[in-house]
Order: C-alpha cells, then sequence, then structure tokens
C-alpha cells in the first residue's frame, strides 16, 4: 500500500466482569455496578489495527457511541497507539438497539473519511450480539466478513483474510473499503504504555452530536430501536458435550465407534 | 537418639484414632509424602495420618510421645528446604483434611483458619469480601500451616511484612498431645512471652497448629501492575534503590531477566508485553482513589526512566492484570516444567541488591550452571534459580549443587543478608545456622526446643545442627 491504510476501529466500553447481572424487575443489563472498561474483543479490533499500520503505514481512528464517560476507552485506545479518537454522544443516542446504534454510527463514519478498513470485534461481552459490525456495513453499503482470525495481505484495494468456523477455515477476499470484524484468536493485544496513557490524557476527543449528523432523527437512540426486550435469561449451553470414561483401550474403541456412527471417518 | 517404630499395633491405635480410611501405609502414599519440592531424595514415613480434628491431633501426638515416634507435621509439601521430609520416618502428621476456613470475622478483620486450607483458598473468600489477607507467596498452592511455619512472605513483603505480622492467634499441640490457645481476635498483646512468634517459623519443631487466627486488612479499591523493561540488572536494581529512597510504596517490585521472561513465554504459550531487554521489574501500585494509583505509576515510571527505562506497559483492568501476574507467578513452574532446578532464597539488604545479583551470576559463570536471579526485588529476597544442565549425571548434579549454593548462601551473608528469606532452613539449610547466629543462639534455640519438646519427637532434625 502506497500512501498506508485508513482505518476506522469501532469499540465499546463494557462493564468489567464476565458474570453480568441483570435486574430482575427491568430485565435489563446492570452496567452501572461495575468499572467500565474496553470491550475485550475490541482490544484485539484495537491490536490488528496497530499491526496494519505497522505493516502497511497509515492512520488509525477509534469511534465509540455512548454517554461520555464512554471516554474512558477511548483514550484506552489512544493509549495501546491509536491516532485519533471520536465521540458519538447526545441524549437522542441513548437507549440504542443494534440496528440505531450502526445507524448512527455509519452517519459518523461519513463525517470521518476517509476510510479503507473499518474493523470491530466480534462482539461485545455485555450485549454479545455480534450484529453491530455487519449492520453497519449494510449502512454503508459495502462488503464485510466475520470472525476475521487472520489477515493475510492488503494489497491492490483487495483484503485478503482467513476465518476458522465450525466446520473448517475458510479464506476470503473483499475489495475495500470492507468492514471486518475479529475474534480473540487473531493477536494478543499489547498492553498500552505509560507513555501512551500519557498521550492519552492529553488528546483531543473529537465529539459528535445529532446536530453534527446528516439523518433521520427518528431512527436514532430508544425511538429508532424496534427491538423490544421481552425476556433475558441466561442461556443453556448450545451443544452438551458426552464424556466417555474407561480404560483407554476400550475407549478408544468407544470413540472410534462413535466417529464412524456420526460419520466423519 | 533411638526412636520408636510404628508396629502394626500402632497402626492399629492410629485408626482407632482418626478411623482407618485416614491412616495409610502403601509404599506409592508413603513415597509421597517423604518429598516435598527441594531436590532431596525421599525419606518415606512408615505411616501417613490425616487427622481432621485437633482432638484427633492430640492423640496422635500423646500415642506417639508415649512411644518416642518422631512425627513429621505436613501441609501440601511445596516447601523447598526438605522441611517435611520424615528424615527419621515414623509418622507423617498430614494436615491437608484440615481444610476448613471457619470464620471470616468482618467486626474484627480477621480470619479463623484451619492449617491445611491453601493461600488461594483464602484469598479468594476474602477478597469476595474486599478484604485483603496479604502474605502472598508465589505457591499459591501452599497451605496457610506450611506458611506459618516457614514464616514465609511471598511478593507483598515490601509493604505488608510477612506472614509473622499476620498471626493473632493459634492454637496448637504440643508434643505430649496437650492444647495451647495463644493471642486470640487481639489487636494488641503484652502479656508474658509472645510465645506464637517462637511457633512462627518453627517448621512444626515445636508444636502442630491446629488453628490459626489471621488479621485481614481492606483490599485497596484500585490497583494496577507497571512492567518495565531496562537495559541492564543494574540499572533496574537502581530503580528499585530509588524508590524505595523516595517513599513510593508499591504492593510488589518484581525482578525477571530476559531468561525468565523466554522461559515463562515458551510455558504459557503467549508473549510477555516485552522480550527483547536484558531486565524487567514488574511494579505493583494500589490505592484508594485512581489519583492515587496514576500518581504512583506516574513517579514509578518517571523512575525507571531516569535510570534508563523506554517507557513502561501498563496493566490496569483485572484481565491485563491477571495475564502480567501469571507470567511472574508460574516462574519457578516454568522451570521446573522443563529442567531439574533448585533455589536460594537469601534475603539481602534491599541496598546490596546490586551487589547480590552480580555476585550470584558471577558465581553461576564459575560453576558453569545457569543462575538465574529473580522475584522479590522490592525487599531484598531475591531467589536464585538453579538450572541443572540435561546431560549432566545426577550424582554430579547433587555435588555441584551444594557447593554452588553454598557459595551463594556465602555471598549473601557477606552482605549482611540472611540464610532464607522465606523457605526455612528445614533439613538442607539448617548447616547454615551456626554461621549465621552464632553458638550461643544456637544454645538458646535448642533449650528452646527442650522445653516444648523433650523427648526430640517433632520434627527431627531440622533447623538445629
Amino acid at each position: 500500500m502506497e500512501r498506508g491504510l485508513n482505518i476506522i476501529v469501532c469499540i465499546k466500553q463494557v462493564p468489567e466482569t464476565v458474570e453480568v447481572e441483570i435486574d430482575p424487575e427491568t430485565g435489563r443489563l446492570m452496567r452501572e455496578k461495575y468499572p467500565g472498561i474496553l470491550n475485550p474483543f475490541d482490544e484485539h479490533a484495537v491490536e490488528e489495527a496497530l499491526r496494519l499500520k505497522e505493516r502497511y503505514g497509515g492512520y488509525v481512528k477509534v469511534l465509540t457511541m455512548g454517554p461520555p464517560m464512554a471516554e474512558k476507552a477511548l483514550r484506552d485506545a489512544i493509549a495501546m497507539g491509536c491516532d485519533e479518537a471520536w465521540l458519538a454522544t447526545d441524549r437522542a443516542f441513548a437507549g440504542a438497539d443494534t440496528l440505531a446504534t450502526s445507524y448512527t454510527l455509519s452517519l459518523c463514519i461519513r463525517k470521518m473519511k476517509p476510510y479503507d478498513l473499518i474493523i470491530c470485534g466480534l462482539k461485545t461481552t455485555d450485549g454479545d450480539t455480534g450484529q453491530v459490525g455487519p449492520e453497519l456495513a449494510e449502512h454503508l453499503g459495502i462488503p464485510h466478513i466475520c470472525y476475521v482470525s487472520e489477515i493475510l495481505e492488503v494489497s491492490d484495494g483487495r483484503i485478503r483474510v482467513r476465518r476458522r468456523l465450525d466446520d473448517g477455515i475458510e479464506t476470503l477476499e473483499a475489495p475495500l473499503p470492507a468492514l471486518i470484524t475479529v475474534t480473540k484468536e487473531i493477536n494478543q493485544p499489547r498492553l498500552p504504555t505509560l507513555k501512551g496513557k500519557l498521550r492519552a490524557r492529553r488528546a483531543e476527543i473529537k465529539t459528535l452530536t445529532s446536530s453534527d449528523l446528516d439523518g433521520d432523527p427518528s431512527l436514532y437512540g430508544l425511538e429508532g430501536s424496534p427491538t423490544r426486550v421481552i425476556k433475558v435469561f441466561h442461556p443453556e449451553p448450545p451443544r452438551g458435550g458426552e464424556i466417555i470414561e474407561g480404560e483407554p483401550d476400550e475407549l478408544a474403541e468407544r470413540i472410534l465407534r462413535k466417529l464412524e456412527e456420526v460419520g466423519v471417518i | 537418639m533411638s526412636y520408636g517404630r510404628v508396629t502394626g499395633e500402632v497402626k492399629r491405635l492410629l485408626q482407632d484414632i482418626v478411623g482407618s480410611e485416614n491412616v495409610y501405609d502403601s509404599p506409592e502414599i508413603l513415597e509421597k509424602h517423604g518429598l516435598d519440592e527441594s531436590p532431596l531424595p525421599p525419606h518415606p514415613p512408615e505411616v501417613v495420618v490425616k487427622p481432621r480434628t485437633t482432638e484427633e491431633v492430640s492423640k496422635i501426638l500423646r500415642l506417639a510421645y508415649e512411644r518416642r515416634i518422631p512425627v513429621t507435621p505436613q501441609g501440601s509439601r511445596t516447601g523447598l528446604s526438605g522441611g517435611a521430609h520424615p528424615i527419621y520416618g515414623g509418622i507423617a502428621l498430614s494436615l491437608d483434611e484440615m481444610n476448613r476456613i471457619v470464620e471470616i470475622d468482618e467486626d474484627n478483620l480477621m480470619a479463623v483458619v484451619e492449617p491445611g486450607v491453601l493461600i488461594m483458598e483464602l484469598h479468594e473468600e476474602t477478597e469476595k469480601l474486599g478484604l485483603l489477607y496479604p502474605p502472598d507467596p508465589g505457591e499459591e498452592s501452599g497451605s496457610l500451616g506450611g506458611n506459618i511455619s516457614t514464616n514465609a512472605g511471598g511478593v507483598r513483603g515490601l509493604k505488608y511484612g510477612v506472614t509473622r505480622d499476620y498471626v493473632q492467634g493459634l492454637e496448637a499441640v504440643l508434643p505430649n498431645g496437650e492444647v495451647i490457645q495463644l493471642g486470640g481476635k487481639i489487636v494488641k498483646n503484652s502479656t508474658g512471652y509472645e510465645l506464637i512468634d517462637l511457633l512462627i517459623g518453627s517448621e512444626g519443631t515445636l508444636a502442630v497448629v491446629t488453628r490459626a487466627i489471621l488479621k485481614l486488612v481492606p483490599k485497596p479499591q484500585y490497583s494496577a501492575l507497571l512492567y518495565i523493561p531496562f537495559n541492564s540488572t543494574r540499572d533496574a536494581a537502581r530503580a528499585v534503590s530509588e524508590m524505595i529512597r523516595r517513599r513510593v510504596v508499591p504492593f510488589a517490585v518484581e525482578y525477571m531477566p530476559r531468561d525468565a521472561v523466554e522461559v515463562v513465554e515458551r510455558y504459557l504459550e503467549r508473549r510477555m508485553p516485552d522480550d527483547e531487554h536484558e531486565a524487567y521489574l514488574i511494579v505493583g501500585v494500589e490505592g484508594n482513589s485512581e489519583a492515587e494509583v496514576e500518581w504512583q505509576m506516574e513517579t514509578v515510571g518517571e523512575i525507571c526512566m531516569k535510570h534508563g527505562a523506554e517507557d513502561a506497559y501498563v496493566a490496569d483492568t483485572e484481565a491485563r492484570m491477571r495475564e502480567l501476574w501469571e507470567g511472574r507467578k508460574c516462574l519457578f513452574e516454568a522451570y521446573k516444567a522443563f529442567w531439574e532446578v533448585d533455589e536460594v532464597d537469601v534475603c539481602v539488604p534491599r541496598s546490596r541488591l546490586p551487589d547480590y545479583v552480580e555476585g550470584a551470576e558471577k558465581i553461576g559463570e564459575r560453576h558453569r550452571l545457569r543462575v538465574v536471579v529473580n522475584g522479590h526485588a522490592g525487599d531484598g529476597n531475591v531467589h536464585a534459580i538453579i538450572v541443572k544442565p540435561e546431560e549432566m549425571e545426577r550424582e554430579v548434579w547433587l555435588g555441584k549443587l551444594e557447593a554452588i549454593v553454598d557459595d551463594l548462601i556465602h555471598l549473601g551473608l557477606s552482605l549482611g543478608g540472611t540464610v532464607s528469606g522465606e523457605h526455612g532452613l528445614g533439613y538442607t539449610k539448617r548447616k547454615y545456622l551456626v554461621e549465621k547466629v552464632g553458638p550461643v543462639q544456637v544454645e538458646l534455640m535448642r533449650a528452646i526446643k527442650n522445653a516444648f519438646d523433650p523427648r526430640g519427637i517433632l520434627n527431627p532434625g531440622k533447623i538445629l545442627p
């Protein structure tokens, strides 16, 4: 890439916990109880953007939509090495589902042009939907690839990636600009440094409110969110494993029979 | 001194006390209980007994006392000085079934525990309540009883001190079976000789601890770890000295040379934040406000940069801290996974740390053995791991090991240090006692031993030469 890559990373601030508690009355996630951190999946998105910049040159902007305190996650991304931070914040944006969120983000990104690549974490640890990335690409009318576990190459206006699915590994290619969502396998995120944190503290956060965007206000926030939460519950694990016990010889036989039964050998 | 044997009759009497399911004499189990994590060959006991109550411990000791059978109290046998080796056979008194956290008393900020509770179990329970039991030896699968018996300290020694500073009360059984209660849920005590302090660090030679009352402190709400690369060990050591001089009190200052970072990366199969420098410090800071933690981070950073560091990596979320800390905590395990190793844990005055680290490396070169100095730089208790070359015969290794350990300990002593900071003398290092404390103190210690254990049945062959 001659002129380097312009990359936008979309991030979110999430509560620092693995067990999200649910308010039994409203069914809402109780986010206030925990300190806010950069969504762990987004750390991988930021890391991958920084690695691409190191490889091809370029510029990394980071974007989030949220209350003013979401600034903390943006500063964390700057501390890791991102160049510029954007915060979309407005009361009108509050209560957004994934559709309203991705719509709003797409309007922000039109303001942040130019871009070659948008990188999102696979999903957030609080909402867990994985929908915002693909929806954002649809709003922008660009191709997207989810579950990316390795970026092979970016050249001649195309990106070539690998993704691991349940039944194999796919190699895919898309023309730029494109959007990818990345899994945790893609890299090991770097830690921010002290100098990075000092730079982040001084960094200017560019703010966007509804008046800065050229969108339809009825599609923002709660008003623009068709999603209705009927019930919130902890799902059962999707696949129960089967534990076979016994002596090694006997186990080998039984596993062999099992594999034949399901037809993989 | 001749000891009584564990006869069939003794085994039956032990079975009457603890039930037959808690008395073991199969060769595999005897072998297992003949070992700790030191390189010593095993000293299997004649029987392993696992009591569940103080009363059972008392009855076992009374029986052993009457028949003059040696008794070796054991925790989780993670010690490194042979302290849990039953040198004279007899009964291995394994306390790992006495493993209840009896109470966490939030009104008095104290925990009441049995000796078999593991360090990590107490940490987990106290942290749920926003409390901290500060002693934190690297070996978290060690038992609290074992920690009390060696007065272990671990990574938080710099700010919080050692196990001794947290034991407020003990229940212990004397060799004749008598049960004594020392101290209590009290913060101050000026009532006679402090026998608690005699029992702490006595490595099971005076009495068997069956319950402990431990002081807890409020856990600071905010913390962070810094991972700081340096170009040389001397630079890192100078930075540590300046932190202490400047009154920054991190809760941990741990030193890792590049060798250790690379071994940890190989063991964990992931990268540490940096592995291209000679020396690393991991510095832990904490406080009750974000501002306090940031001030400490910046001060530590400024000091380190003054001493040649370019920047410092910051782990300031729970997940990031856990990952980085794991890299430090697994260090000894990592070496053990690939090689046969031993460890010397002298503690020197903090100002002499650079001299110790450099001297230890020279000793390694002289003996042609790989010596990896690492650990608690903040309190002067650095650990020197000695690695056995793969091709070396075991016999040769044990001989060379003895010689190099001797040199390392003498280096520590010559710098005003002590033989062991936290592992204890046990069996392997007892020969250094006279040299360190002199004959007068050794005689006082002997008199104390006789006062508690006139028949010499409790953990014989340990501490005293």
